[in-house]
């Protein structure tokens, strides 16, 4: 692996904050639209030990916070769990793949909606219902789908060993 | 970057991952007026060159929309405004003569509506106007279809709005022809009725019927008098209190909002803006 490499793997990173806060506005629905910030993290975490992937998801999770304050903290919790999942997940699953990267995306987007949705007590009844299986679905597909395009184009700036799905 | 080893399960990781969960907890448990504040940093912070992107993309997103509407809105703007000078020092004229004090002035600020990914974005959002802007705590955030909610927090170039939809909102409300007044308040997120208002607090005599247009009273000086709420679809519960709920279809719903105006007059819940309403209704 060249020096280079890892510098490349935090440009990748950096572009999909930047993403977030621009494009995802343009991209419809802000209940379907892919989540740039945490594609980001879940790039990270299936990348990194559980430790710090834990310590990357609550600082994410923390800086959500910020910007939704009726769950304040529960961004926090959803964040460190689905980065120390998603850490364990590379050994279980092999995330080498790009189709099993794929469903770790999926994977985690849903379930950090879930624990959102259920931490921040805020959401009950057909309301969670509707989040949890119509909203959170789409944005974990549209999600996934984004994380396996970036994988797919920038497969080698990451450091990834991508196989054939 | 190197892809880390296989060997997971370190005890480091494992106390790292309880460390983060159990502050995660208590950043839950602790109370408004310590989270606030911290917030308000991140905001301020880290987070202050993200949003001015935000806001930045926001606005070119709509200036590529409505260039065409803004100039012939900026037009027509100009063709009335030759005639503004004669028609002001005439209306004060004819005040001066019915002994009418000063016509009521109701500053707003502008403002693109900084969604958020989650769950709770409806419940509260950022705008990006704040203090430098004029904004204060408690201001009235309205669409022009109606109300969106009130400011909660305000930091130097955002604020934090608590839309209707938030569960602690409650606001002064009565039927447009001022024939019944209550309480407004979200109805609520189980049950078929998700995404509604509902009228608090109506006397148990009083009908309203359905499709009456629910505007906001002015009761307690937050919210102006005037701004609509939303029509009655129909009555809700009933309670051993002998008071009649009813249901309200809300004229704005949070997610939908783009841009919104952020009242900051000083004569603020002293004059009724319904209006002003009225002619945006009647606007193409």
């Amino acid at each position: 692996m060249r020096r280079t490499d890892k510098y490349r793997f935090w440009f990748v990173l950096a572009g999909l904050v930047l993403l977030h806060f621009s494009v995802r506005t343009k991209l419809g629905d802000d209940r379907i639209a892919p989540d740039f910030l945490l594609l980001a993290l879940l790039m990270y975490t299936i990348r990194a030990a559980p430790g710090p992937s834990a310590g990357a998801g609550f600082v994410v999770g923390i800086i959500r916070d910020a910007l939704t304050p009726t769950s304040f903290g529960a961004n926090a919790l959803a964040h460190t769990f689905v980065g120390y999942l998603s850490s364990w997940a590379k050994v279980v699953f092999f995330a080498e793949n790009l189709f099993v990267n794929g469903c770790i995306f999926f994977g985690g987007t849903w379930i950090r909606n879930l624990v959102v949705s259920l931490a921040s007590g805020q959401l009950k009844g057909a309301l969670l219902l509707w989040e949890l299986f119509v909203w959170s679905p789409l944005q974990s597909l549209t999600t996934a789908v984004t994380g396996v395009l970036i994988l797919g184009i920038l497969g080698p700036w990451l450091a990834v060993r991508i196989g054939d799905a | 970057m190197r892809i880390e080893d296989d060997r997971y399960g370190s005890r480091a990781d494992t106390l790292v991952f309880l460390g983060c969960v159990a502050l995660s907890i208590a950043a839950m448990s602790v109370p408004d007026a310590w989270r606030a504040p911290f917030s308000q940093a991140l905001r301020q912070t880290i987070l202050a060159p993200l949003l001015a992107l935000q806001e930045t993309t926001e606005t070119l997103k709509s200036s590529r929309a409505h260039v065409e509407a803004l100039t012939a809105q900026r037009d027509s703007a100009m063709l009335a405004a030759a005639f503004l000078p004669e028609l002001r020092s005439e209306n004060a004229r004819l005040r001066s003569l019915l002994g009418l004090g000063t016509r009521l002035v109701t500053g707003y600020v502008p403002a693109e509506v900084l969604h958020q990914a989650g769950p709770t974005d409806p419940l509260t959002f950022l705008v990006s106007a704040g203090r430098r802007q004029g904004v204060k705590p408690l201001d009235a955030v309205v669409s022009p279809d109606g109300l969106v909610g009130v400011v909660s927090a305000v930091d130097d170039q955002t604020s934090v709005v608590a839309t209707w939809a938030h569960p602690e909102f409650r606001a002064a409300a009565m039927a447009v022809d001022g024939s019944v007044y209550g309480i407004a308040a979200p109805h609520g997120s189980e049950g078929p009725g998700i995404w509604l208002l509902e009228l608090q607090g109506v006397p148990y005599r009083s009908l309203v019927p359905d499709s009456t247009l629910i505007v906001s009273s002015g009761l307690g000086g937050v919210i102006p008098r005037g701004i609509p709420l939303g029509t009655v679809i129909g009555q809700g519960a009933e309670n051993e209190r002998w008071q009649r709920i009813y249901l309200v279809r809300p004229a704005v719903h949070p997610a939908s909002v783009t841009h919104v105006m952020i009242l900051t007059g000083t004569s603020r819940g002293a004059g009724n803006l319904r209006e002003l309403f009225q002619a945006e209704g009647k606007s193409p």
